[in-house]
């Protein structure tokens, strides 16, 4: 008797097992740090309130664009969502591997994203931008803003640095005052996507714009690109020996140490400026948008945003959970796990502005509507990699600023096929 | 009764026949199978997409360009930056191991031959996963709060961007992949010292022979094999460096240290162009399997 219970018992647990294996799986690619890891939270709450199995597959940087090009180019329908660095969107829209979410707005009664989402965070999920239909939602609201010690900086004279100009007049001084332990500017100079990330505001605060409105035309070595360089170059030599090498951790550990008065970030290192298990910092670093050169400075952005994989296997599923992540609700939440917003009702929270740990809210909301995308183009990772090479020459001392603006012009346009 | 028997040994027999001529070939079959999935058929594959244009979009077809992929190699800057480097990287790194190598394993042979345990330690760099040296020695370079600039200060001399340094980037990595590599050389040079012939050097010693003689025309002679084995493994392995530039250097300073290695997996998956990338691929075997013809001649492991 005991044993026909047992087997009756067997038999229907598989039965709930082959049950709960049809049930809607989403699997989301996702990648390392904070970012990742805020949607791994939300996806576990997802998982209990809806009682959908949601898997999430976390990698580097790097791997997470190698990964999701790889499942794109396959079909393989490994992933359902991807949450995507901005500039590789039109990399995955214009190869097909993404879904055009117009359909899913539809059916779920919508026009699309509502208003409460900022502008600039709304344009970049749309392909071509800010005029093509949705491919994603926008989901971690990252756009550089400028980090300084303010009394350093009023130690020698510069109450506000609202120009690169002041920037540089305080890093010259902090620099020359610091003897080889201490300096006044520090970015990002490793080879690649850093050094771009941290030359392009600049570039752009002169004036200087990598390709021409309508896209026909390279415009990197042109007077303005110059003006960039310059400054670019200037801020190199104020900077420390080794910042070649430089990545966002070399960057910002030197903030938290209190071994560098400014540079240019992104909001979430916010965090770890103002814990005082990581930071010598706390509570004396400030938050500014971006310096003006001949130009309003502008931000990088650099939002993470979800997009449905075009072989995705469960589409309907992963837009109801990118519509629920992407919530006012949720938003908050991923706020409250250290994440920065992408809608206007969270950034003005009071429940979040009065904490000391939200401050920078102002600025950076400022910052992001400020913002300019780095050039749309699906053939982006190949240019910023060219590009990149030119400017780590130029900030190695291997060839003049002028030579690395020739050879980066020349190196666009025969990547992109312009004249 | 009789008749039967004999139909019966005879179809024991034919299956005993047939097991003899096929079973040999059935079980050789999955490890066949297992070659021909993973290193023949990928092998094939990668000759059929490096005459290709492949785009990442599934929706186009592969382009055939015929040996259009090769011809790019003589034009692409990157693609000769990353030969130079690999090739200073190769023969630098493999010279100072050797030398090192093959120094440590005469010095333990001769004057400490019982410490077991220097021998073990030694060997720890060798043991460790790639991932963690290149880290280790991330942190040990880095330029504000790495140990070596610290060292460097206490010392009075001026402090180093190592790794960020155009000058002293591929250098760092020669350093830090020698620290890793002279020990697979030791150890095969101090086996190679405990197998050599006790009697040619009594000779020799008797003949009045010095150390420095016994060494050039005894010790290196008997070593030649184990000399050629431990150079081919070290350059074959050196042309496929990766881990130490990816996670110190990323390729910079300026196009430094970026090597053949790490240019294929920026083609192949961030620029998403397997079929060029297929085609460095090509090259870099090319080039590794008449490298080691060349050296087995050179060194006659091989008529």
């Amino acid at each position: 008797m005991l044993r026909k219970m047992c087997l009756a018992l067997a038999v229907a647990t598989s039965a709930l097992a082959v049950n709960a294996s049809a049930w809607a799986d989403i699997t989301i690619l996702v990648p390392s740090g904070s970012e990742g890891d805020g949607l791994r939270a939300a996806a576990a709450d997802y998982a209990k309130l809806k009682n959908t199995r949601v898997e999430i597959v976390q990698a580097p940087y790097a791997n997470v664009f190698e990964q999701g090009a790889n499942a794109g180019a396959t079909r393989s329908g490994v992933f359902d969502i991807i949450l995507m660095d901005d500039p590789w969107i039109p990399f995955f829209a214009e190869n097909g591997h993404l879904e055009d979410l117009t359909s899913y707005f539809k059916n779920a009664g919508v026009e699309g994203p509502d208003d409460d989402f900022l502008s600039k965070s709304l344009a970049i999920c749309r392909n071509p931008y800010n005029e093509g239909p949705y491919v994603c939602l926008p989901y971690v609201g990252n756009a550089q803003m400028f980090f300084y010690d303010a009394a350093k900086f009023k130690e020698v004279g510069v109450e506000s640095p609202e120009t690169w100009d002041d920037v540089l007049k305080a890093a010259a001084a902090l620099t020359e005052q610091g003897d080889g332990r201490y300096y006044g500017y520090v970015f990002r100079g490793g080879q690649g996507n850093p050094v771009v990330a941290d030359f392009m505001p600049i570039f752009w605060s002169y004036g200087a714009k990598m390709f021409n409105d309508d896209r026909t035309k390279v415009t990197i070595d042109t007077p303005e690109g110059a003006e960039g360089m310059k400054m670019f170059m200037s801020l190199r030599d104020v900077s420390p020996k080794g910042v070649e090498s430089y990545n966002a951790n070399e960057v910002g550990t030197a903030m938290a140490a209190g071994t560098a008065a400014s540079s240019i970030n992104w909001p979430n290192w916010v965090a770890t400026f103002e814990d005082p298990s990581q930071s010598r910092m706390v509570g004396k670093i400030s938050y500014g948008p971006i310096p003006d050169g001949t130009e309003p400075g502008s931000s990088e952005i650099g939002h993470w945003t979800m997009g449905i994989m075009s072989a995705a296997k469960n589409k309907q599923e992963a837009f109801d959970f990118m519509l629920w992540a992407t919530s006012p609700e949720q938003i908050k939440i991923s706020a409250e796990r250290g994440n920065p917003p992408v809608r206007r009702s969270v950034f003005t929270d009071p429940e979040l502005t009065q904490q000391e740990r939200f401050r920078h809210y102002p600025v950076l909301m400022e910052a992001i509507e400020a913002s300019t995308p780095r050039p749309r183009h699906p053939k982006w990772p190949e240019i910023e990699n060219a590009f990149g090479i030119e400017l780590s020459k130029a900030v190695a001392g291997t060839i003049a600023p002028e030579e690395a603006l020739k050879n980066s012009q020349a190196a666009v346009e025969q990547i992109t096929g312009l004249n | 009764m009789k008749g039967k028997s004999a139909a019966s040994l005879a179809i024991g027999g034919g299956l005993e026949r047939w097991a003899e001529r096929r079973l040999r070939y059935l079980m050789l079959a999955p490890a066949v199978l297992i070659l021909l999935a993973l290193t023949i058929f990928p092998s094939l594959y990668m000759f059929y997409a490096a005459v290709h244009r492949i785009s990442p979009n599934p929706d186009l077809p592969w382009q055939f360009v015929g040996a259009a992929n090769f011809a790019r190699l003589f034009s692409d800057g990157q693609f000769q930056a990353a030969l130079r480097n690999t090739a200073i990287f190769t023969v630098v790194a493999v010279s100072v191991e050797f030398l090192l190598g093959l120094g440590l394993a005469l010095l333990l042979d001769k004057y400490i031959r019982r410490m077991t345990f220097l021998k073990t330690v030694l060997m720890i760099p060798m043991m460790l996963p790639p991932i963690a040296v290149a880290i280790t020695w991330k942190l040990i370079y880095e330029p504000q709060f790495g140990v070596l600039n610290e060292i460097m200060y206490r010392l009075g001399l001026p402090p180093q961007a190592w790794a960020g340094d155009v000058d002293l980037a591929m250098f760092s990595i020669i350093v830090a992949d020698v620290w890793q590599w002279t020990p697979f050389i030791f150890l095969l040079m101090l086996a190679g010292l405990a197998s050599l012939p006790v009697e040619p050097y009594e000779a020799a010693e008797l003949d009045g022979a010095s150390s420095w003689r016994q060494f050039w025309d005894l010790t290196i002679p008997f070593l030649k094999p184990v000399i050629a084995i431990a150079l081919l493994l070290r350059v074959m392995d050196a042309l496929r460096l990766f881990d130490l530039v990816f996670i110190l250097t990323g390729g910079g300073p300026a196009d430094r240290t970026k090597v053949l290695s790490l240019y294929i997996y920026q083609v192949a998956y961030r620029f998403a162009d397997p079929g060029y990338a297929a085609a460095i691929s090509l090259f870099v075997l090319f080039v590794t399997i008449v490298l080691s013809t060349w050296f087995m001649k050179r060194m006659r492991l091989v008529e």
